[in-house]
């Protein structure tokens, strides 16, 4: 098949090719290329050779896509086909003046893979035989050819799209041209092998290609790309540009870590903001910046390793320009594990300060110490820090220097400190100017220290946490030597503000020379040619998981010693440590330390007492590093570990011998002041995801642990912040927050519970409202709900109901979710949810409201809810409950203006609800009473709140209530009805015109509504008092409320005397519209004598029942003014009444006679004696005078004499005449015979007839009577014939007479006799 | 997805990926997020989120998210592993965050096409409403570019000129596959 071309793919090959050409429609026509394409790569390379003609030929086509497309295809077949080569070559050399840049842009993407190809083959084919065939030779030059226009398009001022992939082209063609690092330098031993060409395969072993003249070139590109990255080159260019260009050149930066030391420079001078141009894009080009120095940050090649720290520095600044997070993410990402932001943090603060570190020792190495300064600083150092500094090489005197000349600002040079300081100002941000200020006080020195003890003392803890935590993270350097020293006065500032500035102010000068005595144990450890350190490192980095914290620090310090013992002698002078990976190693190390270092210091001077505290401290910080060293992957051993060295120190003995001096570096911390434990950065392991949770989270008990022995030594307020703030920046899915919780809840008080919750919930609040994104706020919102409720409820569960933390927590956390509403409305209402709890329910109810009532108090946005919940309270069926609420509703809550409409709408309501869902059911009268009891004890309750409740009142209102239940067999919802109205009668108390209401909803009420409603009348009257809006409701109630108006005057009137205006108020109710006399009885005895006779005929016509509590209140009287009436006067008002003209039946009087006759007591022979007397003086007789003299006999017979002067005077008066009196005076003639006969013998004759007459039964025993010598003789002779005495019987016309005299009255007199027999035998 | 289905609808040819390693969707706490594998089908995800609890999910708008991911997509798919989904010219993403992921990516991987591509970030606060408003904005852009021939030459001035005309501000970046 070799050569030939089959026939049939030769002529459907041509008739594709064909049908192209003719194609006229863009879409068929590319798709028969495409079909070309796959057909044409299949066929071998003779058969190609004839047809790649007219695949040029296709190029002639007008439309850009096909010429593309074309380009495309040959390509492709160069590639698979390198003896095309020379063909090819200059037809991609055409293709690159295209017209269109996309096609254009495909020449130059084709001649990378040819260019790559070409290069593997010749450098192969070199390899293995030292004459090169000459096909290969052209293609070769040809794509040389190729190159240097593509290059010229590349480096050509101005810009397009052509440029980018050109760009891109110069990068391949120097990563090609140059030796890769990571790959094999031995070529595949069989060629088909798929790996990566790596031109240090040559060996110079080539006959043409030199690898020294490649690297040459590649460079001489390198150069030519970076100076277009330089000033002003740059600022011709597009955004575009510029991105493919950092992109690139960080890609070989990368990928070719020799370059590090050439790229990095330029890239780091970038400044994208002054040579963009159009400002809009400085973002893009920004961006593109930053994430090329990330990617190199990632880079683990040694010779990357110097640059780490200017990387980071270069990224902290551009933060500051916005980018902080991503910038975060992004080392995050680099580290590998993506998933967790929360790891960044810490992160980058470990990070952090060994940049500054750097920066600190880095920038000043070679430079000589300046006299007198130096010296001075050493003595300082050398005055606290001890032998030690007598072995300080001049690596550390740099950063000795540095601190030295902080010192030396605070005497002379005040004014360049407020100028770095005032670098930092531009950082953004109050906490960073906190920060500035912080360093600009410390550059005072002693001076300043009393400013500065004003200035912490002035802030909050938070904000000072805030500071610390900001500078932090804000350790790292800029790259000039001022900002390195502004670096650490803030540093300095930690140290400040973390004590409280307690110490004396020779303090800071100490700390100022501590922290400059760990670079040189680092220097020395540096200098030892770093490898033994970098073993120890990842030894303890490997055991950072198992061992505690503290372990792996004083790991180091036996490193430190051991280093500086051996190198005691002869280290004298290291100016420049020759290889730049250990001066930079040392220098993280310096770093760190000089942080610890105020750690350490911050515990001792903060109790000195408490020599535990170094250790937990100690703790902390260590842990901290812990954590970070998972995250820290850049850092990798370097290269040039020697073994034998590896060997000499095994790890073992580091172990063993660390462990030996933890107890001498502890205690001698805890002894000697400036003795402080060196601490070094640790060595990189990578941990599993899992590891790192726990590390994290092992490291967060121990620092919660710490903080239990810090509460003890007291001055935990700044130290709650940053636990608060650990607590909730390290990942959440450690669950740390439930550590958290525990620890407050374990002990709220001693921990500062309170303070710590909240710290954390505005933490946590603070997250979920930043509104980041959607996973996040809500995670954060319900982390912060769970939170708040579970401390909640467990201060609801552990403290007394006494205890007000749960109430100070509400008051004062950021929110409040539903959730922990839903808590305070069990606590209000128990039994919504669950039953248990009600056996302690009362003095929770208690702590319940009065938090609700601080809450509505302090937290307006949430008033009304907080008040539904009171209100729901106060309408809770446990009487116990409700009374609380309503106490809290009505005396504390009611008053506040702008909730008391609310509560009366709703008391109302609740009111209005009673009275209409009481329809009336009736049940059984059994069950009621039952219920009317327990009522009657629960009534007693409320009561407690009105001291004033007489024992009268009550013993009436249960009266009362009896005859109620008795008579109205009220409905079983009485207790609901009471339920329901509770809170409006307490509102009454305290807004009296709200009582109108229940008079208007009386009349319509049920009679269950109605008795709780009078159940509850006396206390609420006698709590009102007597107003001026009760007396309105009293002047006009509504029809139907009687009985209730009734009763409220009652309660009014007991045991007081009521006021003028009350009585007024009634008498004129009275005469007005209200005609019943019944509502005056309650003030008659007060009503004056002559008003009340006047009202007594009403009285009379009252019911018996009700005249007779009249009467016992007119004849008791008040108090003060004694008996209204006497009974005497009762007695004689009764009389005076006139049935006819009063308009009153006559039963209703002598109903009322009767009722004085039972009262024997009061009404007595003497009293009845004097009001005969009386009456029988009245002109006319009152009507029952008879009757009642005949009642009298009957009551007290003893007055049968004085009856019989009465008789005899109604003889002298005529008595006959009054038909209906005489009728009495016969009977009561005939009841009081034989007395009565003297009486009888003196009427006139014919009225002593026409008695004889009437009563026929007196006439024997009178005329037996007058018979008798002495009487008769003294009769008149008419009265004798009368009796039939006389012997004449003559007067027969004088009886006569009276006979006629007499018979017209006959009838009545009749009637009369009847009545009063009837009437007397029914009063007797 | 929004945008997805919004470009889908215009006739774009468009996929969409996440770049985390899982699927996470809010879940009854901060503890317990649904996490679910790429590739997980969005129907599947919708069925056990409503087994879980309805209420919850439609409350916050989980489930009407997942029902219009449902009529876009099978599942979600991850950005890192789309290399067979062969080259795009352009990417946009909605979170910076994100856009740093995908550039990172995409320069980690072997540039043989040397394609380039365009990598957009248009910052989209991550909920329903503004999700919306990003997914318009974005389809403005994509027609913007799509209108000119070759947007290396223009890129700068497109986004300038839909920079000022919406006031928002893009971030961009040129990667090569």
């Amino acid at each position: 098949m070799v050569g030939i071309m089959n026939p049939v793919s030769r002529e459907k090959l041509a008739s594709l090719s064909n049908s192209v050409k003719f194609a006229t429609d863009l879409g068929p026509k590319l798709e028969l290329c495409r079909q070309l394409k796959r057909d044409l790569l299949e066929e071998d390379a003779a058969a190609l050779s004839e047809f790649l003609s007219h695949i040029f030929d296709l190029y002639s086509d007008p439309s850009g896509p096909v010429r593309k497309l074309a380009t495309e295809i040959i390509g492709e077949i160069g590639v698979k086909h390198l003896e095309f080569v020379p063909e090819i070559a200059p037809f991609l050399i055409t293709v690159l003046e295209d017209a269109t840049p996309a096609v254009a842009r495909q020449s130059i993407s084709c001649s990378i893979d040819l260019f790559r190809h070409t290069l593997e083959k010749t450098a192969i084919q070199g390899l293995h035989s030292s004459e090169l065939d000459s096909d290969l030779e052209s293609s070769w030059s040809w794509m040389l050819k190729l190159k240097e226009k593509i290059y010229s398009i590349a480096f050509q001022p101005g810009s397009g799209g052509v440029k980018l992939v050109a760009l891109k082209f110069v990068e391949a063609v120097i990563l090609l041209y140059t030796p890769n690092p990571n790959g094999s330098s031995e070529p595949p031993p069989n060629e088909g092998t798929p790996i990566e060409f790596n031109i240090s395969w040559l060996h110079g072993r080539h006959p043409f290609l030199n690898v020294g003249d490649l690297s040459i070139e590649a460079s001489q590109r390198l150069v030519l790309l970076l100076d277009q990255l330089r000033f002003p080159t740059v600022k011709s260019l597009t955004t575009s540009v510029i991105v493919v260009l950092i992109n690139s050149l960080s890609a070989i930066a990368k990928k070719r870590p020799a370059y590090y030391g050439r790229i990095l420079p330029v890239l780091l001078s970038l400044d994208p903001p002054s040579f963009v141009i159009k400002e809009v894009h400085v973002y893009g080009a920004n961006n593109a910046l930053k994430n090329a120095l990330l990617s190199c940050l990632q880079c683990s090649h040694p010779s990357a390793a110097p640059w780490r720290d200017r990387l980071l520095g270069a990224l902290k600044d551009m933060e500051a320009g916005g980018l902080a997070e991503v910038a975060l993410n992004q080392v995050h990402k680099v580290n590998g594990s993506v998933e967790d932001e929360k790891d960044h943090s810490s992160v980058i603060k470990e990070e952090k300060p060994m940049t500054k570190a750097c920066d600190a020792a880095g920038s000043n190495v070679g430079r000589k110490r300046s006299g007198t300064e130096d010296s001075s600083g050493l003595a300082e150092t050398g005055d606290v820090s001890g032998k030690r500094v007598r072995s300080t090489p001049s690596v550390s005197e740099e950063s000795t220097k540095e601190l030295n000349r902080n010192t030396s600002m605070s005497q002379g040079d005040i004014s360049s400190a407020q100028s770095t300081t005032r670098k930092v100002d531009v950082d953004t941000g109050p906490v960073q100017q906190l920060v500035a200020m912080f360093g600009a006080l410390v550059a005072q020195g002693e001076k300043a220290v009393g400013s500065l003890g004003i200035l912490i003392s002035s802030i909050s803890a938070d904000l000072l946490a805030e500071v610390v935590m900001a500078n932090m993270r804000n350790l790292p350097p800029t790259h000039s030597h001022t900002d390195a020293d502004d670096e650490l006065l803030e540093d300095m500032c930690i140290v400040g503000s973390n004590t409280q500035a307690k110490y004396p102010p020779s303090f800071l000068v100490d700390v100022v020379s501590l922290s400059s005595t760990f670079p040189p144990i680092a220097a020395l450890l540096n200098s030892q040619q770093s490898v033994p350190n970098e073993i120890v490192k990842t030894e303890v980095g490997e055991e950072v998981d198992v061992m505690a914290g503290p372990n792996s620090t004083v790991a180091y310090a036996g490193m430190a010693h051991e280093a500086e013992n051996a190198l005691l002698p002869g280290m004298e002078k290291i100016d420049v440590p020759t290889p730049s990976d250990i001066q930079d190693v040392g220098n993280l190390e310096s770093g760190i330390p000089g942080l610890d270092s105020s750690f350490h210091y911050d515990g001792l001077s903060d109790a000195q007492a408490a020599s535990s505290l170094v250790s937990t401290d100690l703790e902390d910080t260590s842990q901290e590093q812990g954590t970070s060293f998972g995250g820290k992957s850049p850092l990798h051993v370097l290269p040039s570990i020697s073994i034998e060295r590896s060997e000499e120190l095994s790890p073992k003995a580091a172990v063993n011998d660390s462990s030996g001096v933890v107890s001498s570096t502890a205690t001698s911390v805890v002894s000697s002041h400036p003795f402080v434990l060196p601490k070094m950065s640790a060595p990189v392991v990578n941990l599993s995801d899992d590891q790192k949770d726990d590390v994290q989270k092992l490291a967060y008990i121990r620092i919660i642990e710490a903080y239990k022995q810090i509460a003890v030594a007291g001055g935990s307020q700044v130290r709650s912040s940053l636990l608060a703030y650990l607590g909730v920046e390290l990942p959440s899915e450690l669950d740390l927050h439930k550590l958290l919780r525990d620890h407050i809840l374990s002990d709220y008080i001693n921990h500062e519970g309170h303070e710590l919750t909240l710290r954390v919930l505005y933490r946590l609040f603070g997250e979920a409202e930043e509104e980041s994104d959607f996973f996040s706020c809500t995670t954060a919102a319900s982390a912060y709900e769970t939170f708040l409720l579970a401390v909640a409820e467990t201060l609801r569960d552990t403290f007394p109901p006494s205890d007000k933390s749960l109430s100070k927590l509400l008051g004062e956390a950021p929110c409040l979710p539903k959730s922990v509403l839903n808590l305070l409305e069990c606590l209000c209402s128990p039994g919504i949810s669950e039953k248990a709890e009600e056996s302690q329910s009362g003095d929770r109810v208690t702590q319940g409201l009065s938090t609700v009532w601080s809450l509505i108090l302090l937290r307006p946005p949430i008033r009304d809810v907080c008040l539904k919940i009171a209100l729901q309270s106060a309408v809770h069926h446990l009487e116990e409950v409700r009374m609380k609420a309503i106490r809290l509703v009505a005396n504390k809550l009611y008053p506040l203006p702008s909730i008391s409409q609310q509560i009366e709408d709703f008391a109302r309501e609740m009111l209005l609800s009673a009275v209409n869902i009481d329809a009336a059911e009736i049940t059984d009268a059994e069950g009621l009473i039952i219920e009317s009891h327990k009522q009657d004890s629960e009534l007693e309750k409320p009561s407690h709140e009105h001291q004033s409740v007489s024992s009268t009142g009550k013993d009436i209102s249960a009266i009362f209530h009896q005859s109620e239940t008795s008579q109205s067999g009220s409905s079983p919802s009485v207790p609901e009805a009471q339920r329901c109205m509770s809170l409006y009668f307490a509102l009454c108390t305290k807004k009296h015109s709200l009582f109108g209401q229940i008079f208007i909803v009386y009349s319509s009420a049920s009679k269950a509504v109605k008795q709780a409603i009078h159940r509850h009348i006396p206390i609420l009257v006698r709590t009102m008092g007597l107003s001026s809006d009760l007396l309105e409701i009293i002047s006009d109630p509504p029809t139907g409320s009687e009985n209730l108006l009734m009763q409220v005057l009652q309660t009014l009137t007991e045991g007081t005397v009521p006021s003028a205006e009350l009585i007024f108020t009634i008498k004129k109710l009275f005469d007005s519209k209200l005609k019943d006399v019944e509502i005056l009885v309650p003030v008659l005895p007060f009503l004056p004598g002559d008003e009340v006779l006047l009202l007594f005929p009403y009285l009379v016509n009252l019911p018996l029942d009700k005249f007779q509590a009249a009467l016992t209140r007119l004849l008791q009287g008040s108090s003060q003014s004694g008996p209204v009436l006497s009974p005497a006067e009762v007695l004689i008002a009764i009389h005076g009444i006139d049935p006819e003209r009063d308009g009153i039946p006559l039963k209703k009087v002598t109903d009322a006679c009767n009722a004085c006759f039972e009262q024997r007591h009061i009404f007595t022979q003497q009293i009845l004696a004097k009001v005969l007397n009386q009456l029988v003086e009245q002109i006319p007789l009152p009507l029952l005078f008879m009757r009642t003299v005949l009642q009298a006999i009957g009551a007290f017979p003893g007055l049968v004499g004085f009856i019989m002067e009465i008789l005899s005077r109604l003889v002298s008066k005529q008595i006959w005449k009054y038909p209906k009196l005489w009728v009495g005076f016969l009977k009561c003639a005939f009841l009081t015979k034989p007395q009565s006969f003297s009486v009888l013998l003196q009427l006139p004759p014919p009225q002593l007839e026409n008695a004889l007459n009437r009563t026929a039964a007196l006439k024997a025993p009178l005329v037996a009577h007058a018979s008798q010598e002495n009487i008769r003789t003294s009769l008149p002779r008419s009265v004798l014939a009368v009796l039939g005495l006389s012997p004449e019987s003559q007067p027969s016309s004088q009886v006569q007479t009276s006979q006629a005299h007499t018979g017209d009255t006959n009838n009545s007199e009749k009637d009369a006799v009847a009545e009063i027999s009837k009437e007397s035998s029914g009063a007797s | 997805m929004e945008a997805h289905s919004l470009l889908k609808k215009q006739g774009f040819d468009v996929s969409s990926y996440g770049t985390g390693t899982h699927v996470k969707l809010p879940g009854p706490s901060l503890r317990e997020p649904n996490v679910y594998e790429f590739g997980t089908p969005y129907k599947h995800m919708f069925d056990d989120l409503r087994r879980k609890d309805p209420d919850l999910y439609k409350r916050n708008g989980i489930l009407p998210m997942l029902k219009r991911n449902l009529s876009v997509k099978l599942a979600p798919q991850r950005w890192q592993d789309n290399a067979a989904d062969g080259y795009f010219d352009i990417v946009f993403t909605f979170e910076e965050k994100v856009f740093d992921m995908v550039l990172e990516d995409l320069h980690n991987r072997d540039q043989v096409l040397l394609k380039s591509v365009l990598v957009i970030n248009l910052e989209v606060k991550d909920n329903h409403e503004e999700a919306a408003v990003g997914a318009r904005l974005a389809l403005d852009l994509c027609e913007q570019i799509e209108a000119v021939e070759s947007w290396e030459d223009s890129v700068d001035d497109i986004l300038i000129s839909f920079e000022n005309k919406h006031r928002r501000k893009l971030l961009y970046s040129i990667s090569f596959y």
